[in-house]
């Protein structure tokens, strides 16, 4: 394989270190990137190199659907979409003018989203929200300016980002509660309806977001409450899950059971019976057990035991009331529609 | 006085009224009597239009003048009415009795019946009379299967037709194709995938060019067909077979309904790149074709078991996928299928357990359908095809000898959209109700 003109994640971390940069657009930022660099001699040489680098940035980010969004946008752009460029360097300088001219307009998607949602928010209206997300800020903050709203955010474990939308919130002067997120269920009855951003969007029409937000949908439904995504049209992504478990971000150690040697598991048949949980002290056969309690009196979940756990979960789209984007608000087949025409044409 | 007068004039007019209404002449109609005649002249006719001549679509006034002639059987005047309808009610008693065998299907009447070929009608090609036997016994089965054989026979046809005088290809050679067609579907009815087919071979015969040697034509038409063939049906499955082997995992279950011959590919493919799942072929009467999937999956080495569509719910839980084929598929992502899918679906969907539908493009049908009895077909009376293993002679277990038993055995059914999770197509997996927006943003029709 030829050797790339640029390092790509490097360079894509380094442009992602922009706060209102998402990951995808990073992604295409990367390619104009690469596509400057490159001295490929022919358009063909130059598909295939973009091709292996967005390959190379898609295996350096495992577990990021939307960075797959973005490089199959760009890939997409480049050999589905005419181009009137007569000369290979001329090709060069346009998809990289239209490159950053697609990052450029694409940062003006959020307040283009925010203004469709003030049209469903209204006055005194009380939301909840799922963890950080940068287009459900802007919403919130826009809507603000016009109408009271109150805020709840969940925690949103094992990150905590639910804390940094809350510390922005009540910085803005909106009236905002963390709240855990095992009390969804408790706090659903009192909210008007949900607002979530999303990672990617794929092609059934659901969502692909940070773990808890399938949760949150399926209590949604269950409280007849509209649960509402927010998506930047580049977050799109032609993948169809069939399940959680057919998410590219799946792995095999996620909810993995760990392997028990045959001493642990003696002195776990023995402790079913009791309750193990309160018991800090007696139990000298636990050893697992006598560790962590000795050493701190709560229970924390250990790093390892976090990583079992996935970081984004699928929301299914009959769930979805709807789903707002900069090409308008969309129903979830909406959405599939969309992505058809955008990709199979 | 005037009683006694008036008694011998009233009596008459009553029988009169009753025996000969038709030989009432003109003049003695009511405005309203005549108008009736009119509205009865005019259904008759559309009934039976075979019979219409210029003529009689002359002005109503002018027709008036011979209703008897133009009516050959005039329905009752409200005073012949009871009689009439008795005798009409025996009469179709009477034909009842006689074809006893439909007796019971009469509400079925309008599902397509396989009949035995008839004489063929026209210059009918050897090869369609062939092809007519297949489908009409069912050898050749599925809609992919049909479809090919059908454009396969048709390049023969063309390749033997040659052109009369003072005609052009362009212009004759679907006059010569259309009893072929017509023969292929008084076998069977025409599937949707062939329908689709027959359509886009008509566009490329009458856009063929007038000027083209009549050799060079014909070999034309062929490598459209084998273009057809093999952009639509058979690259469109190669992609299938590769989308849809990515949903089948380790250690997963795939449960598939019958046969069909893209999930047959998919399984394989799946096999084949080393995947290790089993499968549960499900299967029911009267065509029992899931057994031919099972002798081909089990020779390729997949496990697999074996059950009959009732025994469904006791292994639903085990299943981790349901992939099934499609006979078309609707515009509103409905899926017409053998009968038994939509049981499948269903099913599925109450186990929340993914339900994939392999489909190719070609088999979009542009309609709208509801239920599974605005359009069907009947499997043929009594089990000539099935062969599940018998002890008894076939003839002790044939229900179609007893009067008061009819068997009813429709060949599809119909499965809504909403208990489909994906259809799988050539141009990607998309959400069943998502479907219309294929052809378009293709850019073409189906």
């Amino acid at each position: 394989m030829a050797v790339l003109p640029l390092d790509v994640y490097e360079a894509y971390l380094r442009i992602l270190k922009d706060p209102d940069i998402s990951q995808p657009l990073a992604a295409i930022g990367v390619s104009t990137e690469l596509i400057q660099a490159s001295n490929a001699g022919t358009t063909a040489e130059l598909v295939n190199e973009t091709f292996e680098a967005l390959s190379e940035l898609k295996r350096r980010t495992p577990g990021s659907v939307s960075v797959q969004a973005g490089c199959d946008l760009f890939i997409a752009f480049m050999t589905l979409f005419p181009h009137e460029a007569d000369t290979l360097s001329a090709l060069k300088a346009e998809l990289v003018t239209q490159g950053q001219k697609y990052v450029a307009e694409a940062l003006s998607y959020r307040d283009k989203i925010a203004q469709f949602t003030l049209g469903f928010i209204k006055d005194d209206s009380v939301i909840l929200t799922h963890s950080y997300s940068r287009v459900v800020m802007k919403a919130l903050l826009n809507a603000h300016k016009t109408k009271r709203i109150s805020v709840y955010v969940t925690e949103a474990r094992p990150n905590g980002l639910g804390l940094k939308t809350y510390a922005q919130l009540i910085e803005a002067g909106i009236p905002c509660t963390v709240v855990l997120d095992s009390a969804v269920a408790y706090v659903m009855d009192k909210v008007d309806f949900v607002l979530v951003g999303s990672e990617a969007v794929v092609e059934s029409g659901g969502l692909i977001n940070a773990v808890g937000s399938n949760q949150m949908a399926i209590l949604a439904q269950a409280a007849r409450k509209p649960f509402y995504a927010l998506a930047e049209s580049y977050k799109f992504h032609r993948h169809f899950p069939l399940s959680q478990y057919d998410l590219p971000t799946h792995t095999p150690s996620i909810l993995s059971f760990p392997v028990l040697s045959a001493g642990s598991s003696d002195t776990h048949d023995q402790n079913s019976g009791t309750s193990p949980e309160v018991a800090p002290g007696p139990d000298d056969g636990n050893s697992r057990a006598r560790q962590s309690s000795q050493a701190v009196p709560e229970w924390r979940m250990t790093a390892e035991q976090i990583s079992c756990n996935p970081e984004v979960d699928y929301t299914r789209p009959d769930l979805i009331s709807l789903v707002f984007s900069d090409v308008g608000i969309l129903t979830p087949e909406g959405v599939s529609q969309y992505l058809v025409g955008m990709f199979a044409g | 006085m005037a009683p006694p007068p008036a008694l011998p004039v009233h009596p008459p007019s009553g029988p009169h009224h009753d025996s000969k209404p038709p030989k009432k002449s003109q003049k003695e109609m009511t405005k309203a009597e005549r108008k009736e005649l009119q509205e009865r002249q005019r259904a008759a006719k559309a009934e039976a239009k075979a019979s219409s001549q210029p003529s009689s679509s002359t002005p109503a006034q002018k027709k008036s003048n011979k209703p008897a002639e133009i009516v050959p059987r005039p329905p009752p005047t409200p005073g012949r009415a009871p009689r009439e309808a008795t005798r009409g009610a025996a009469a179709v008693a009477h034909e009842t009795a006689a074809g006893a065998n439909e007796r019971g299907l009469r509400i079925f009447s309008h599902f397509g019946l396989p009949k035995a070929v008839s004489a063929p009608k026209g210059d009918i090609h050897p090869v369609t009379l062939r092809l007519a036997l297949q489908f009409s016994e069912f050898k050749i089965v599925g809609a992919n299967a049909r479809c090919i054989a059908t454009l396969i026979a048709f390049k023969t046809v063309i390749q033997d037709y040659v052109t009369p005088q003072n005609t052009t290809l362009s212009r004759h050679l679907m006059t010569h194709l259309s009893p072929q067609i017509s023969h292929l579907v008084a076998a069977r009815p025409m599937s949707v995938t062939m329908g689709n087919a027959i359509r886009q071979l008509k566009l490329e015969i009458s856009g063929s060019d007038i000027d083209l040697p009549e050799q060079d034509a014909k070999d034309l038409l062929c490598a459209k067909i084998d273009q057809y063939l093999s952009e639509r049906v058979l690259a469109a499955d190669g992609i299938i077979e590769e989308n849809g082997q990515k949903k089948i995992k380790d250690g997963d279950v795939i449960l598939t309904y019958a046969r069909s011959s893209v999930v047959e590919k998919v399984l394989l493919a799946a096999h084949e790149s080393g995947r290790r799942f089993s499968v549960i072929v499900v299967d029911s009467r009267p065509l029992l074709e899931g057994k031919r999937l099972l002798s081909v999956l089990s020779h390729a080495g997949i496990k697999c078991k074996y059950i009959l569509l009732p025994s469904i719910g006791s292994i639903i839980t085990e299943v981790s996928t349901v992939i099934v084929g499609a006979h078309s598929i609707h515009t509103n992502g409905a899926v017409y299928s053998r009968a038994g899918t939509a049981l499948v679906a269903m099913m599925a969907k109450q186990h929340s357990i993914p339900f994939i539908v392999c489909c190719e493009t070609y088999k979009f049908s542009e309609g709208v359908q509801l239920d599974s009895f605005t359009k069907n077909e009947l499997a043929p009376p009594g089990d000539r095809i099935a062969t599940f293993p018998l002890t008894k002679p076939r003839e002790s277990l044939t229900l179609a000898n007893s009067p008061h038993l009819e068997v009813l055995n429709p060949l599809y059914d119909l499965t809504p959209p909403t208990s489909i999770t994906a259809v799988v197509t050539e141009v990607g997996i998309v959400p069943p109700n998502s479907i219309s927006s294929i052809p378009v943003a293709l850019g073409r029709l189906l």
